[in-house]
Formats: structure tokens, sequence, C-alpha cells
């Protein structure tokens, strides 16, 4: 399975390539819906989530739907800066910066009912740490530099906290991914880490954590991930896209599928206003200036 | 008896005291701490990792997937040097002072051509001061993930230096059939194939080769920033430390590097034997079956990274890069950014040094045994660990080092230390051999054991060159240096990935310049350097 | 001293370069070897420093058959033999003084030596050799400044400075004009007299040997021809000995032909005597 998705990996970056318009600027845009997410979990297990996902949408909206797998959160929002990406998964921050970069006019449509009280779980393997204030001066993972749950709002809750990540932690490493966070923890790479408490739980419940690994704190909630569109799209085939996304039913077996890998129980409506908080944090915390 | 005190000791004492005060801050900014590498903890962790290792993956799809990112690797290199290629030939016509038509007489727009010159050799010092890596990272956010960027970064770079090299080589020859044709009204074209190239196409096609050989190596770790090919599989297997994929992929890069260089020795022996016999652009049969094994080489990689290069061109992808790269201006020269991207330039110049230090070190003690001192069998042996400790680049001796010592600075010191111990070794092994024998030969007759013997008589005759080797490639580490950061080693790169990663475009084209001012400082500083030691007082 | 028993060497590519050589030297002993060029001067003195072995025959050399020596061994009794080059092995950015005090290098400790090149620990030493030879004054000048003639006595200053048991010299003054020349080889003679080491010099020029040795051994295509006290060495033995040179027998100024060869006494200059 692995193995298999990989090989997708590849072909789907060839396709990418492809599909983006400085290649090909003939293809007509709206004969396929391209979806991408933002690279917050290994790239296999992306694809593996948005399989069913991608299957439904292309039923509902009758259209092709293909996915843009992407190693690097600041591509995702390049490509949906220039009109390469149609839909795409973000964070909080990651939908800020989308929303500086397209000078607004990136529109967040969906996201899933957990994403309105988001946290973020603080990790470690050392038995001396038992809190928060026992990190100062070790080696400290966040994932990715642009990941909201996995760097910015655990970065902001620590600064509250009184640590700094820039001056506090004898070395700040940034593994990429949340569950390379976990893999950087478990092996001792780094001392502590934070990781969002949905992958955290996944994680928990397929048994893929080291049993050393252990959670010392949560931050408090946060919006988070959204489902966004470039403001250019066809505003009926937004609607439908809504539509398609707000209609998934927990009761429905072929959705409980779906919602199951999305690890959400329904999706509901979201708004700009919504990341105002997160952009505020972004700039206390001197990510965003 | 009066006897006189060493003139040369109140030298030395000074010389031993500057280098003291220039290391000691050097060692601290790039937190050199050998004994971290013994820390229960790290050991624990690099232990796991490497027992990990075996086996190493050997799954049918595992291996299906791992030829094609080596095919793709090798794909990357071939239409980059093509691109390179492309771009370094008008650039070199244009920048050589060998084909230049207005400084005869001198004849009229002999200002502009200067004027001229002057700026394309400026572009040509941006184009190849940058690595490839950082434009690879540019490129990847504007043409999406995958071989493109690769080839784009490769091509950029690899024509800026090949332009230079051309232009010099032209240079460097016999000018004077190229000037009698230009006086004789010939183009620019002309004047280059009749009148230089006969005289440089040898030299030209061997650094060419030797060009692609550089940039196998260098697409292998494109990956790292997401352009495809060997070096994203590595970076995934790391992130995740899965060793045993690790150990598969980097088995892969040395049989790859190795048949590399053996394939670029093979063509360029091929040219020097052709040379010997008949004129450089005379169409034997063998030159033409190079020729035909070349265009399927370059159509195969065309065909296989399915590039659309042509589109480039578009006026929306023009406008769309030229918003992009519009938001890298103005430079952000606030006090608090420049200090803190100086900070990174000092750590970046304390790994460079460290790192090339170490590795001169260490490359004399394998060169030793490399130059066949302790017989065939020690030859043979620090020879394969020579080529292995050098075919692994030194982004990837990052990320294994990150998990040796810990994150920062000092994984970066150890990277540059075994990749370039490889390389100088090979160099260092090949001084001994050269060196006369016996001045070494009449101490060990005397009774000097062979350590000392090797120190009086055989290291004042080779220290020279030795010096002049390690100070090269401290020239080159100082921009590998600068991009270690990436895998978190470190140094400008650290910082210009954060930066790239938070959209800040403003602070990262302030680290892009800072490399880019590391590199001419240390070309000028070097050249410096050399011509120092070689002048007589030196 | 040493001894040689019916030597004969063979190199790799067949050439015979000595054949039925017996030698002996009792301690303290001075001995000259003479002969034409390619006799096999040279290749004896390697021999008898082994640094070469015989392919046949066998060596006694300070006590002891050298090549049944462990390889330890071996080098502690390398270090009493001294080895003056007619072209000194010394590197040409070396300095002097460390190219004199790399004579005892194979007697000190490591750690000594590697201190020597920090800084030289023995300077006094150093100078004395030289002062000897009269370079005191070159002592801290780089090798590659000096003439061939400084050269070859910054050379024999090094075999000074070892004290070596057994001293070597082959041509050690071919590069020094002949007055230098004399005063050179009259040096090593007085040294080695003074300590009670041996000394074995190969000599070109003729004069040079009888003037200054005891013994002379006369040597053609690989054998050795005479052996014999230097009184007993007259013309005609000589001249047989270099029948094939033609132009009369080498001596000190005949490497210019056409000048005048000056007698012995001469050419001696008059500090005292190396007949003993």
């Amino acid at each position: 399975m692995l193995h298999l998705s990989r090989r997708l990996a590849l072909k789907s970056a060839l396709l990418c390539a492809l599909a983006s318009p400085f290649f090909n600027t003939s293809v007509a845009a709206d004969a396929v819906l391209r979806v991408s997410a933002i690279p917050d979990e290994a790239p296999t297990e992306l694809q593996r989530k948005f399989a069913p996902l991608g299957k439904y949408l292309e039923k509902e909206l009758a259209m092709k739907v293909s996915f843009v797998p992407v190693s690097d959160y600041a591509a995702v929002v390049e490509a949906l800066a220039s009109d390469k990406l149609d839909l795409a998964w973000l964070g909080g921050f990651t939908f800020v910066q989308a929303n500086i970069r397209t000078k607004g006019t990136a529109m967040p449509l969906v996201q899933r009912e957990e994403d309105a009280r988001f946290t973020s779980k603080f990790i470690t393997a050392d038995a001396n740490i038992k809190a928060l204030a026992d990190t100062k001066g070790k080696v400290f993972a966040f994932g990715s530099p642009s990941s909201t749950s996995g760097h910015l709002m655990p970065r902001y809750f620590l600064l509250q906290d009184g640590i700094d990540a820039d001056r506090d932690f004898k070395n700040v490493a940034f593994s990429g991914a949340h569950d390379a966070t976990v893999a950087f923890v478990a092996s001792g790479k780094a001392d502590a880490g934070v990781l969002n408490a949905s992958v955290w739980e996944k994680l928990v419940d397929q048994k893929k954590v080291d049993a050393k690994v252990r959670v010392i704190a949560t931050t408090p909630p946060y919006f988070d991930y959204n489902w966004t569109v470039r403001g250019d799209l066809d505003p009926a085939l937004i609607k439908k896209i809504e539509a398609a996304f707000l209609k998934l039913d927990a009761g429905n077996p072929e959705h409980a599928e779906i919602l199951a890998l999305q690890r959400a129980t329904k999706f509901i409506p979201t708004k700009k206003e919504n990341y105002a908080g997160i952009e505020q944090a972004a700039k206390a915390a001197g990510l965003l200036k | 008896m009066k006897h006189p005190r060493d003139p040369a000791a109140p030298g030395r004492a000074a010389a031993l005291l500057l280098a003291m005060v220039i290391l000691w801050p050097l060692g601290v900014i790039g937190e050199f701490r050998p004994w971290t590498l013994f820390e229960a903890q790290n050991l624990r962790v690099m232990g796991g990792f490497l027992a990990a290792f075996l086996p190493p993956a050997s799954g049918g799809e595992f291996l299906v997937y791992l030829g094609r990112a080596t095919l793709e690797t090798l794909a990357i290199a071939t239409a980059g040097i093509a691109l390179a290629f492309l771009l370094a030939v008008p650039l070199a016509m244009a920048s050589t002072q060998a084909l230049s038509v207005s400084r005869l007489g001198p004849g009229a727009g002999r200002r502009r051509g200067e004027w001229l010159r002057a700026v394309l050799r400026v572009v040509l010092v941006v184009l190849r001061g940058l690595p490839e890596l950082v434009w690879a990272l540019l490129f990847v956010r504007v043409f999406g993930l995958g071989p493109a960027a690769g080839v784009l970064a490769l091509g950029l770079t690899y024509g800026g230096m090949l332009a230079k090299v051309y232009a010099e080589i032209l240079e460097s020859g016999d000018n004077r059939p190229a000037r009698a044709l230009l006086e004789a009204g010939a183009s620019r074209l002309q004047a280059l194939c009749y009148g230089l190239l006969p005289g440089a196409a040898q030299e030209l096609t061997s650094y060419t080769v030797y060009r692609w050989e550089c940039a196998v190596r260098a697409s292998v770790v494109m990956g790292f920033v997401g352009a495809g090919g060997l070096g994203q599989l590595m970076d995934q297997s790391m992130r995740m430390l899965n060793g045993s994929e690790a150990a598969t992929i980097l088995l892969t890069f040395l049989l790859l590097v190795l048949a590399a260089d053996a394939l670029s020795g093979l063509l360029r022996r091929q040219l020097g034997e052709a040379d010997g016999r008949a004129g450089a652009l005379a169409f034997g049969r063998r030159t033409l079956l190079w020729l035909l094994l070349l265009g399927s080489a370059l159509l195969g990689s065309y065909l296989w990274l399915e590039l659309g290069l042509a589109a480039l061109l578009s006026r929306s992808a023009l406008t769309s890069m030229a918003d992009y790269f519009g938001a890298f201006f103005p430079l952000d020269l606030s006090p608090g950014w420049l200090a803190a991207v100086g900070w990174g330039a000092l750590e970046t110049v304390a790994i460079s040094a460290l790192g090339t230090l170490l590795a001169a070190a260490a490359g004399l003690l394998l060169a030793l045994p490399a130059s066949g001192r302790y017989g065939q069998a020690f030859e043979q042996l620090t020879r394969f660990l020579l080529n292995a400790l050098r075919s692994v680049p030194e982004l990837v001796w990052a990320t294994l080092m990150a998990l040796a010592a810990g994150l920062g600075p000092f994984a970066g010191i150890l990277a540059l230390a075994l990749h370039t111990s490889g390389v100088l070794g090979r160099l260092f092994a090949e001084a001994l051999q050269n060196a006369p024998p016996r001045p070494r030969d009449a101490l060990l007759e005397a009774g000097t054991p062979s350590g000392i013997a090797f120190l009086y008589g055989t290291l004042p005759e080779v220290s020279p060159q030795l010096i002049a080797y390690s100070l090269y490639r401290w020239e080159m580490n100082i921009r590998m240096a600068a991009i270690l950061g990436f895998v978190g080693a470190g140094g400008l790169g650290q910082l210009l990935y954060v930066k790239l990663s938070l959209f800040q475009y403003a602070q990262a084209s302030t680290v892009i310049a800072a490399m880019l001012l590391l590199s001419v400082a240390v070309d000028a500083g070097s050249a410096w350097l050399r011509r120092w030691l070689a002048s007589p007082g030196g | 001293m040493f001894c040689l028993h019916d030597v004969e060497l063979t190199h790799a590519n067949g050439f015979v370069a000595l054949r039925e050589i017996a030698l002996a030297l009792q301690t303290g002993e001075q001995l000259a070897i003479v002969g034409p060029s390619g006799a096999g001067k040279t290749t004896l003195l390697r021999l008898i420093s082994a640094a070469l072995r015989p392919s046949k025959g066998r060596i006694d050399l300070l006590g002891g058959d050298p090549w049944a020596l462990s390889a330890a061994e071996l080098r502690r009794l390398r270090t009493r033999i001294g080895v003056a080059h007619q072209a000194p092995p010394l590197p040409p950015r070396q300095r002097v003084v460390t190219a004199v005090l790399a004579g005892r290098l194979g007697q000190w400790p490591w750690w000594k030596g590697i201190a020597s090149l920090a800084y030289p620990v023995d300077v006094t030493g150093a100078c004395a050799a030289l002062a000897r030879l009269e370079l005191g004054e070159r002592i801290f000048d780089r090798c590659d400044r000096l003439s061939g003639g400084q050269l070859q006595r910054v050379g024999i200053a090094r075999v000074l400075y070892q004290q070596a048991q057994l001293v070597l010299a082959d041509e050690p003054v071919s590069a020094l004009d002949p007055a230098l020349a004399l005063q050179t080889v009259k040096v090593l003679c007085d040294d080695a007299a003074a300590r009670g080491a041996t000394l074995v010099a190969s000599l070109h020029a003729v004069d040079l040997a009888r003037s200054c040795f005891p013994r002379i051994v006369g040597m053609r295509e690989g054998r050795i021809v005479f052996d014999l006290p230097v009184a007993a060495v007259d013309d005609v033995l000589l001249s047989e000995l270099y029948a094939t040179e033609g132009g009369g027998l080498p001596l000190l100024a005949g490497e210019q032909p056409g000048t005048v060869p000056p007698t012995v006494e001469a050419g001696l200059p008059r500090r005292g005597t190396c007949w003993r």
C-alpha cells in the first residue's frame, strides 16, 4: 500500500508540473477540479485520506477531480495565488498567508466541526520533562514553519507562558510534518515537540506511537483547518462544492468512511473573520509582519 | 658557543596566536563540541537508526520506485546541463574578449562593448554565486514541485559556471587566428568556429563532461527541496527515520556517483585519444556514435521529465514570475534583521572553515594509506572509503549527522568534514604519490620512525599543494555551508528556509544577498590568498 | 665493525651490480673507495648501510646480520649509521637547521621530533656542526637558497650531528672546489677519529683519497680490484683502475679538464694533517 501510493505520488508530481499554467495554459481549467492539501502529514498518508473524498466530489460535481500532492506548505499557497489550484485544504495560518498572497480573494468555504475548537499537544519522551517549563534549554521540534497547529499557535501559547522559542530552547528543529515530529521525539533527535491533537489521536489509535512518548500539555482551543477555494472560481461551482461538503452525514455509511478518514464528525461553514485571531497570534509571535 | 635565536620563532608564535584567536570564536560560533558525539542520547539515536540499516530495504515496489527516482536524477542532470550549455554558449561568446569586434582598432562602440561585458560578468557572478539548491528552492515555489525546478536551477547555476570557464578557456588559447578572421570581416560565430574552436574544442568538451558528473551529484540533493529525484526519496525516509530505506538509497547514491565518475573519466580519456589522432572537429565514426548517444540521452531525459519548457516563455508565465520575484524587493535592511543575517553568515563561515580544517586533517591521515605506503590491501581499502565518503553529498551527510550530533551547526561541520575528507584525501594521496621519495627514504635509512620521516621528509615538499587544495575546497564549502541549514544544520540556509516558508520574501532576499556577498568575497579572498602563497615571500 | 662475506647484488632487471665482494673493517678504521663511474661504489655503500639487501652472501654489521633482525631492531641499528649523500636528499623548502637536526630523529623520542618542528630543540648542536663546515651563518636559511656545494656540506653537517658509529660518505665533496673539498673531508676524518667512529668514503678524486685515508679500496665493474694501505697504492695501480676513462687520473681539480692538477702538498691547507 505504502509503496503503491508513493508511486502515485511521483506520477502526480509529474502531473503537477504539467498542470501548472506556466507549462500548459491552454487546458480548460474548469474541466478538472485541481485539489491539493498542505503536506502536514507524510505525502502518502494524504493520498490515502483523499481518495474516497475525491471520488465523492467527482460524483457530486460531475467533473474530474485531480489531487496534486505537494511537499511544501508554501507551494500550496503559491499555487493558489497563481491559479494552479482550485481547492485546497489549508491550515489556519496557511489560510492567513494565502489570504495575504491572493490579496484577499481566497475564500474559506467549510471546515470540520473539530476545527472550530482545535488544539495542539506538547509531547516528550524524556522522563525529566514534566511540564512545559522543563523544556527550556532543550531541543524542541515544531512541524513545518508554516504549520498552524505544529508551529504558530504552539509558539504563540508558549510565548504567553513565558517561553520564547527563539531564545529559551537550545535548538529549534522543524520536522516538516506532524508524524515526523513524533518520530523526532521518539528517537530522541528532539527532547520535546508539538503536533496537532487530531494527528496525535490518530497515531495513538493506530498504535504507531512509541510507549515512551507522552503528552505534557495541551494548548487552549483555536480555529484551524479549512477548505479554501481561489476567489475567481465560477461562483456556481463554489456553491456546489460547499453543498457537497455540508451534505456529508455520518449516518450514511458511504459518507461515514469519508468523514472518518478526514477525522471529522461533520463539516460546517466558515468565514474569514474566524481567522482574525490566528492573524493576530501570528503577528504577536513575530511570524507575520 | 654563542648561537643565534630562531628568527622565525616570533612570526610562528604570532601566526599560532592569530590562528587561535580566529579559530576559538569560530569554534564557539560553530558549536564545535566533539564530545556531544558520545553523549548517551545521541549514541542511542544514531545506533537505533544505523541498526535499522540492516537489512537494506529491498521490497520490489520500493526498488521500482528507487529505479525511477534514479533515472529521474540522471535525467535532471542531463537536461540541466543541456540547458546550461544553451545559456553558456551565447554568454561566453559575448563576454570573452577573444571575440570582441569592437576591440579591433579600437573601433566604434568599444566603450559600449566593454560596458556590456562588465554587465554580463556581473550576471555570471550572480548566476553561479547562488548555490543551485537556493535556485531550486525558489523555483519550486513558482513551477510547482517536481523536476522542472531542478532542471532550471541546474541550468542557471551551471550555465553561469560554464560560461565563465568557457570564456576563460577561449581567452587562454591562441587568439590570433580568431583576431585575423575578425579583422577580415568574419562574424563572431564564424570567428569562433574557425578561429577558436579548433584549438579549444577538446578542453571545452572535457570540462562540460566533468560538469555533467558534478550535475549528477547536485541533482541527487535537489529533491531535498522538493525538486524530484533521489533526494526527495531520501528526504522522506530521513524524516520518518526509516533506516532500511535510507541504507538502500545511500547505496544507490554510491553506485550512481561512481558510475558517473567512471563514465565521465572514460569519455574524457576517449577525447584525449581522439585529439591525438585527428582534428577535434573532424567527424569520425566514433564522434558520430558519441553524438548519437548524446542526442538520445538528451531526448530521453526531456521525454522522461515531460518538461514543457517552451511554455515557460508565455506571457502569463512571465508576469507570474515577475510578480513572484518582485515580492523579493526591496530587501529588508532593518538593523535587527541585518544582525540576524550577519550572525547566520558568521555561522556559515565557521561551519565551512572548521569543516574544511577537519577534512584536511582527516584527508591527510587517509591519504597516507591511500598513497600506497602501507601496502596494496590498505591502499584499495582506503581508496574505497574515500570514494564512499565523497559520493554521499554534504546535505545527506548533514541529515545523518543531525542524528549523530544533534541539530545545529556542529552537524554541518561534521557533514562538510566527512564529504570533503573524501575529496581531499584523494587529491592528497595523488600529491603524496608524486612527491620526491628520496628525502624520506634517506631519513628511514637513518632509522627514523616512518611517521616522523613523513613529517621531515615528505610534508615540507607537498604542503604548498595540500594547502592550495584545502583553500580551494574551503571556497566551495562556504557556498555549501550556506545551504546545509535546509536540513537543520545551522547557518544562513536555516534562515532562508524558514523565511521562505513564512512568505517573508523581503527578509529572504536579504539572506540571499548575504549568500551572494559571501560567495563573491570568498572568490576574491581566496584568489588573493593563493597569489600571496605563490609569491616568494609566502 | 662490519664484514662482507662474498656478497653479490643483482638488480631486479638482472644487472649484476656487485660480485664476490669481501671486505672487513675494524672499529675506528677509515677507508676510501675509489674507482671509475659505475664501478659499484654507491651500491656498495648502500649495502653497508643496510639500505639494500644482498642477493647473495652475508653481511655482519655492528655485530650481527641486519637482515635477521626484526623491523624495530633494524630501525635501531640504522640510527647508528650515518650517510652523507652526493646529492643530499633535503627537501628544498626545509630550513637548514631542521635538515641538520633531522640527523638525530631516529635517536629522539617521537614527541621531540614533533616539538622540533615548532621550535628547533637543539640550535646549539646544529650550529656547532654547521660551524665546522663554515656554514654557521646559513643556519636559518631555507635549503633552496643554498648552492649545490653548500647543500652538500649541510648533508655532511647532518651526519656530524647524528654522531653515528659508522659514517658512510658517498662522493660527499663532489660539488666543492679543491681547497674546500680537502678541508671538508678532513673535518669528516677528524670527527670520526675523535669519536672513535668508523668512516668509509667513496671518492672520485684519487688524490683526495690518498692524502686523507690510510686504506684504499679500488673498485671496477662491481668487483674489488685492490684493497691496500695507501702507501702501496701507486699511480700505476690507479691508472690500470681507470684505464677506460681515458685522459688520466681523476684528481681534485680534474673536474675542469685542461687545468693542472695541484700536487697534494700544494693543495693542502696547512692546518694540521689528516695522516694517522
